[in-house]
């Protein structure tokens, strides 16, 4: 640790080295958001995957389950080190906003200009309001424990909810050839996809089941529960790469 | 920058030069790829046909066929409880608008029993132009993907002609090019200045160094002002709430949502077409000449049907070998997957009705080798499999038995 520089004696930058960290500030967040454009995107990509990629795979069971449990991770850790060292509240809604940024141009130019897939049918997910949640929640506890019982399981719950208004016109019901498919499943028989047969979809697989018919809400408390689990998991983690040796040589 | 000059030179002229070749694109869909014992002995295609090869956008067009399931399907393969018929395409320039199994449309999955006799239909439409290699082919669960006969489609006209719409249970007629976007960039763009506006809160004033300064002197609460704890908590309740608002709405406006579908379809196969019982065909040797690129077939042929019938065809992995004596009838010349000539018998005379006869079936061509078949003398399951059709020419039947038999290589 460097030494603590005493209150009486702290004096704000002013005029060239103001103007030199302020500088500063600008390249590492221009960095900082292409770095998490990129390996978010790509961390989403390889494990939420399909989820998010198809209208048709965004189920009632597994997609509000896996998309928030790994999309807590990035958020957690950059928290971890803008809070810790700068007092910064906006890590988790910076990377949820540089995933995005990063789905929407790969779904643009690498699913419709380049494979020929609607837009509609490759429409993402969003989690920028539980990340807003996250980001606010820890500034005002500073509390790593609250942010993960509380925040994690905000970040599971408020998911399913804050994408209905999106994908809720995708469940339609619709007489297809006298089978009853949803909008969403009609996408995916029509748009032919050469390596994703149906069969392949993980939906509505696997002992968690409805209860009373209601799976959602079930997927979304068990994911809310793994969120709270994962959130100090990867905060630990952003603290493990967390370095700032130097800015204490500054 | 002289010396700089020179090799930038060269590889601007190398370029240029590399440039003048033209770099073919992939046209197949590794259809040879996949080992020879799963080609020959799962799907078996036979009779596919197109409805046609050249047409517009917004056009139909369908293929059709059969497929017996092999019965002795490879153990080291998964058995086909959940399979899918799907058409390799580069990406959904045709859409699939409907799909018949046994005369039964099905849009999921469905489970094909080995031994299995099935005739399918699916028909598509057009929706970008260009020329493009297809197949119909299976996707088989943890298999793997078996093609069916490929064919090149000239699709032609305007790609802004295409139009799709189908209609909701509750009567609503949608455009499936552009349900929904609209309404999605709306949400997107909503939440992502909602997440704008918080990160450019924070980014205005002074960032890291200052920030870490600070915090180090001790003067963590000049940070976070009241103003900043005052907009986090509006941010924090408002948020879920303005949330939850707008879930219920939405919940609202579509009362009769459904879950995806994800049923696995059930269609039974037809009465059996190969293997039917009136021809019996009992494979007794396969030898493979790896020199002579030949495939010799020993098979006891029991006719016990009414007339008699002659062997006219060979079919193993969508390639076609056919009795020459026969060509008047099966000869399909310009065809590549087709060998006119490729079939040669040891007794060539019709074999009579009641009679059984021991018959060698020289099956001789390249196409063992160009098709990569041949390489099913170096799989650990190297067992032969395909279709053997026999002809009634005088009562215009014909009779198909699925054959299987270990192979034996002859090197020299």
């Amino acid at each position: 640790m460097s030494a603590q520089i005493p209150i009486s004696t702290f004096k704000p930058y002013r005029g060239e080295k103001a103007r030199l960290a302020r500088a500063y500030d600008y390249l590492i967040l221009v960095l900082a958001l292409f770095l998490f454009i990129g390996s978010f995107h790509l961390h989403f990509a390889l494990t939420v995957g399909d989820w998010d990629f198809w209208v048709d795979w965004k189920d009632r069971q597994w997609w509000p389950l896996v998309t928030p449990l790994i999309g807590i991770t990035f958020p957690a850790a950059v928290q971890a080190v803008l809070w810790d060292k700068f007092r910064l509240p906006l890590g988790a809604t910076l990377c949820v906003a540089a995933l995005l940024l990063g789905t929407w141009v790969t779904r643009v130019f690498a699913y419709h200009y380049w494979n020929f897939f609607p837009i509609n049918m490759v429409l993402p997910a969003t989690m920028v309001p539980g990340a807003l949640v996250l980001d606010t929640l820890l500034m005002l506890t500073n509390s790593l424990t609250i942010t993960s019982i509380f925040g994690g399981g905000a970040f599971a719950l408020l998911f399913y909810p804050t994408n209905w208004p999106i994908f809720g016109m995708f469940h339609q019901a619709v007489d297809y050839h006298n089978s009853q498919l949803s909008v969403a499943d009609v996408f995916g028989f029509q748009y032919i996809r050469t390596g994703m047969p149906e069969y392949l979809r993980i939906i509505e697989r696997g002992t968690l089941r409805t209860y009373g018919q209601y799976a959602t809400p079930l997927s979304a408390f068990c994911s809310a529960l793994l969120c709270s689990l994962m959130y100090p998991l990867w905060w630990k983690i952003g603290k493990l790469f967390a370095d700032t040796r130097y800015l204490k040589r500054i | 920058m002289k010396s700089l000059f020179k090799p930038w030179l060269m590889a601007v002229l190398c370029i240029n030069v590399l440039s003048i070749f033209a770099v073919p694109s992939a046209q197949a869909h590794g259809e040879k790829a996949l080992e020879p014992f799963i080609r020959m002995r799962t799907i078996q295609w036979y009779d596919v046909q197109w409805s046609t090869q050249k047409f517009n956008v917004n056009d139909e067009v369908s293929v059709s066929g059969k497929f017996h399931v092999a019965e002795d399907w490879p153990i080291s393969v998964p058995k086909p409880e959940a399979s899918f018929l799907n058409i390799s395409t580069p990406g959904p320039v045709l859409i699939r608008t409907e799909r018949y199994l046994n005369g039964k449309p099905w849009t999921n999955s469905v489970s094909l029993e080995p031994g299995g006799d099935y005739e399918f239909k699916v028909v598509m439409k057009g929706r970008l132009p260009g020329h493009y290699h297809i197949h119909p082919f299976f996707n088989l669960k943890d298999a793997g993907q078996v093609m069916g006969p490929g064919v090149w489609l000239d699709i032609g006209g305007d790609p802004a002609d295409f139009s799709n719409t189908i209609q909701t249970i509750n009567g609503e007629m949608i455009d499936m090019e552009s349900f929904g976007f609209a309404n999605g960039v709306f949400w997107h763009l909503f939440w992502g200045l909602l997440a704008a506006a918080w990160l450019l809160w924070w980014v205005r004033r002074p960032l890291f160094i200052s920030r870490y300064r600070m915090l180090d002197a001790g003067l963590e609460h000049e940070l976070i002002t009241d103003q900043d704890k005052t907009i986090a908590k509006a941010v924090l309740v408002g948020v879920p709430v303005l949330v939850l608002a707008l879930n219920a709405v939405t919940a609202n406006q579509y009362p009769d949502a459904i879950p995806l579908q994800a049923g696995l379809d059930r269609i039974l196969p037809l009465p059996a077409q190969v293997n039917a019982g009136l021809v019996n065909v009992d494979t007794l040797k396969a030898e493979y000449n790896v020199a002579q690129r030949a495939m010799l077939l020993q098979f006891s042929i029991d006719n016990r049907s009414q007339g008699a019938v002659r062997i006219g065809q060979f079919s193993t992995s969508n390639v076609h070998f056919m009795n020459a004596d026969l060509a008047s009838v099966n000869s399909k010349p310009g065809k590549d997957d087709v060998s006119n000539n490729g079939l040669s018998l040891s007794d060539n005379t019709p074999i009579a009705p009641g009679e059984q006869r021991t018959v060698t079936v020289e099956v001789r061509d390249a196409a063992w080798e160009s098709e990569k078949l041949d390489g099913l003398i170096k799989d650990a399951d190297s067992r032969l499999g395909g279709l053997l059709f026999l002809y009634d020419d005088v009562m215009g039947k014909r009779y198909i038995s699925s054959i299987s038999a270990a192979v034996i290589p002859k090197f020299n």
